[in-house]
């Protein structure tokens, strides 16, 4: 029941952040160069017909009563049609969704996968080679950037070895480039957290206290250690999932992934307002939900925090 | 007497790249059977050293250079991982000063003492709730039975050193290190927390090694004091002696300050602590010393028995440092 009126109370405390970010979409679209009605019908389209499309779009109407409409609109759930594909926005976004999650989740998974133990290895023995490759990886991670890391992927293993796909979403072998591209971007921050935080919790007082009751040292690392070093790196976990959630948008555009991301560089070029809008609302929706999730996931492993939180509902 | 430990000419070192700590650089010591040994020293004297060598615990950059530490005639600097782990906790405990990060915030206090006999008599720690709870009873932490279940920060301070010290106790260990148990407590808290260790130790006849910096504290309840400076001893005895008679001049002076105190003229000591990674040569007091010879920053005195007290002074005992 506290869970619950934790989240009753966390969705409310959303909604300045939301009306402050519809404001901004609003506007930032609007000052945007570029006239959509203009480019809707066409380059040699008559004077009257773009009056008249303008008209349709309600871009005529004062600017105050379009940004009425438009939260309205949002509050309605509906969230526009898109200029270029005369579809509603809210269609163009969940068709490309689960492409933005499936591709989120399998890279994220892939960099928790390497990156966890590569961290807490290389904390535990800082002279292995572990813990060379680990800062190896840190150091790619945090330097190239991610176009960078998809060429040279592309080149490997398409050009090159011609072993997989480079663009689309034809087949589960073209998850595999576009992710792993990813996940390096992800693992390098993931590794570097993890380590720091595992040897930040090494050194602290309660172990010392963990070990000096005679607990085998296998309990006092995953008891005492890890449990304790893991509520800096869920954090980091949640903000990269929440970030690949609003669209991976430049591993999208090389690989052609038909995601959230490439979906906004389209319709950027469009100048199909109503569909950025809708995007950028998706995005710090995404972003809110994720923060509240992250934040219970955190309260669930610090009583301190649980406490904090829960006694504020 | 009957000797618990008996630490022989030890030498613990921190190797840092900006040098060599000499933390602790030749103690010898005895702790005898139920008594409670006090400690002084200033902070960065090596106490805390002392006592974490003591326990089992030191890490590096912590290396013991020579000496033993003879707990029961076993020598547990030369024990495996698995036998000193097989004492730490339960043949010797060990309280430490700050109770706020010397406990896991995200485990309750119950089941953290509830791993101390997990460590020992293996099972599910649920198994040992009954006798957490009657520890908890035994450091007089009222309502036990909720308690168990409390997390760190919702306890006080005393509370919490409460908690760390049925740790301590629960396996009824023969020795209990105590590293400044109270200097993060209030002053009336002290004071409870103080007597607690006293019943502790006549009740286990549990000898407890008492390290604090507070030389007024310990001569209420300490029987036998030792004085630390700069990681060595400087005088070892019956605390009333000590009291009446302080031989080496820092005790003096030590002593001095407190008498001072009772008439509200405090005169502390002149200077500091000199650095452990270069200590001056000689007698290691001899910078601050008001009863400084030529000799005394050529020599270094050895601890010496004078009528049962140990000194280490060029002045007390014709010691001259040639081991006389
Ligand atoms: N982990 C460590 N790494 C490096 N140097 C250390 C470490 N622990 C202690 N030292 C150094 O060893 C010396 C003795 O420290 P120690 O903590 O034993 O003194 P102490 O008497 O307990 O002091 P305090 O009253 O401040 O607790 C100090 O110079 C300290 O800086
Ligand atoms: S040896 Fe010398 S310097 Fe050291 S305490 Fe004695 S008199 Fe003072
Ligand atoms: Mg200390």
């Amino acid at each position: 029941m506290t869970l619950v009126r934790y989240l009753v109370r966390r969705v409310y405390h959303s909604i300045p952040t939301l009306v402050g970010a519809l404001l901004f979409i609003f506007i930032l679209v609007r000052v945007l160069p570029g006239d959509p009605a203009r480019l809707i019908a066409g380059p040699e389209a008559l004077e009257e017909d773009v009056q008249r499309i303008r008209e349709q779009l309600g871009l005529n109407k004062p600017i105050h009563t379009q940004f009425i409409d438009y939260v309205t609109a949002v509050l309605k759930g509906d969230f526009g049609r898109s200029i270029k594909f005369g579809t509603p926005v809210i269609n163009e976004i969940l068709f490309r969704l689960p492409y933005t999650i499936i591709l989120a989740l399998v890279a994220e998974a892939i960099a928790i996968a390497i990156a966890l133990p590569l961290g807490i290895i290389s904390a535990l023995r800082p002279k292995s080679k572990t813990s060379y490759i680990a800062s190896v990886i840190s150091l790619i991670g945090a330097s190239t950037p991610v176009f960078w890391i998809a060429l040279i992927l592309i080149y490997i293993f398409s050009v090159s070895l011609k072993l997989l796909p480079s663009s689309g979403a034809d087949s589960p072998r073209h998850i595999i480039l576009p992710a792993i591209t990813l996940s390096l971007v992800l693992m390098g921050n993931l590794t570097r957290i993890t380590r720091s935080s595992v040897i930040e919790v090494l050194s602290s007082n309660h172990v010392l206290t963990a070990l000096a009751k005679g607990l085998k040292d296998r309990i006092v690392i995953t008891r005492h250690v890890l449990k304790n070093a893991l509520i800096p790196i869920i954090t980091i976990m949640g903000l990269q999932v929440g970030n690949l959630l609003g669209g991976a948008v430049i591993t999208e555009t090389v690989f052609a992934w038909p995601g959230i991301g490439s979906l906004l560089i389209d319709a950027i070029f469009f100048r199909d307002y109503v569909l950025v809008q809708g995007i950028i609302l998706f995005m710090v929706l995404v972003f809110i939900i994720v923060n509240i999730v992250v934040d219970v996931i955190y309260a669930y492993v610090d009583p301190r925090i649980r406490d904090v939180l829960w006694r504020m509902s | 007497m009957e000797k618990v430990l008996e630490i022989l000419g030890l030498r613990v070192y921190y190797e840092l790249p900006q040098g060599t700590v000499k933390a602790v650089d030749g103690v010898d010591l005895d702790v005898f059977k139920g008594e409670i040994l006090g400690i002084a020293g200033e902070s960065g004297s090596g106490k805390s050293t002392l006592a974490l060598t003591i326990a089992g615990l030191l890490r590096p950059p912590a290396k013991v250079i020579s000496g033993k530490v003879l707990f029961r005639g076993i020598d547990i600097l030369r024990l495996s991982n698995d036998e000193l782990r097989s004492i730490r906790g339960r043949k010797i405990g060990i309280i430490f000063q700050d109770p706020v990060t010397y406990l896991n915030p995200i485990y309750t206090v119950g089941f953290q003492v509830g791993e101390v006999f997990e460590a020992h008599r293996g099972g599910k720690i649920l198994k040992y709730l009954n006798e957490v709870i009657n520890l908890f009873k035994a450091v007089k932490i009222g309502d036990p039975e909720r308690r168990v279940y409390s997390y760190p920060h919702q306890l006080s301070g005393g509370m919490k050193q409460r908690v760390l010290i049925s740790m301590a106790i629960a396996e009824k260990p023969e020795l209990i290190v105590a590293d400044e148990p109270t200097s993060a407590l209030d002053v009336t808290i002290q004071a409870e927390i103080v007597e607690l260790l006293n019943e502790i130790r006549k009740e286990l006849n549990t000898s407890i090694v008492f390290i604090t910096h507070d030389l007024a504290l310990l001569l209420e309840i300490a029987d036998r004091i030792a004085v630390m400076y700069a990681g060595k001893l400087v005088e070892v005895g019956k605390t009333y002696e000590i009291y009446k008679d302080p031989l080496h001049p820092y005790t003096k002076a030590l002593i001095s300050v407190l008498r001072y105190e009772r008439k509200r003229r405090p005169t502390p000591i002149k200077g500091s602590i000199p650095s452990l990674i270069n200590p001056p040569p000689g007698c290691r007091f001899h910078p601050r010393c008001p009863y400084v010879l030529p000799k005394c920053s050529q020599v270094d005195p050895k601890l010496v028995n004078v009528n049962g007290r140990y000194v280490s002074c060029l002045l007390v005992g014709g010691s001259d440092g040639g081991g006389s």
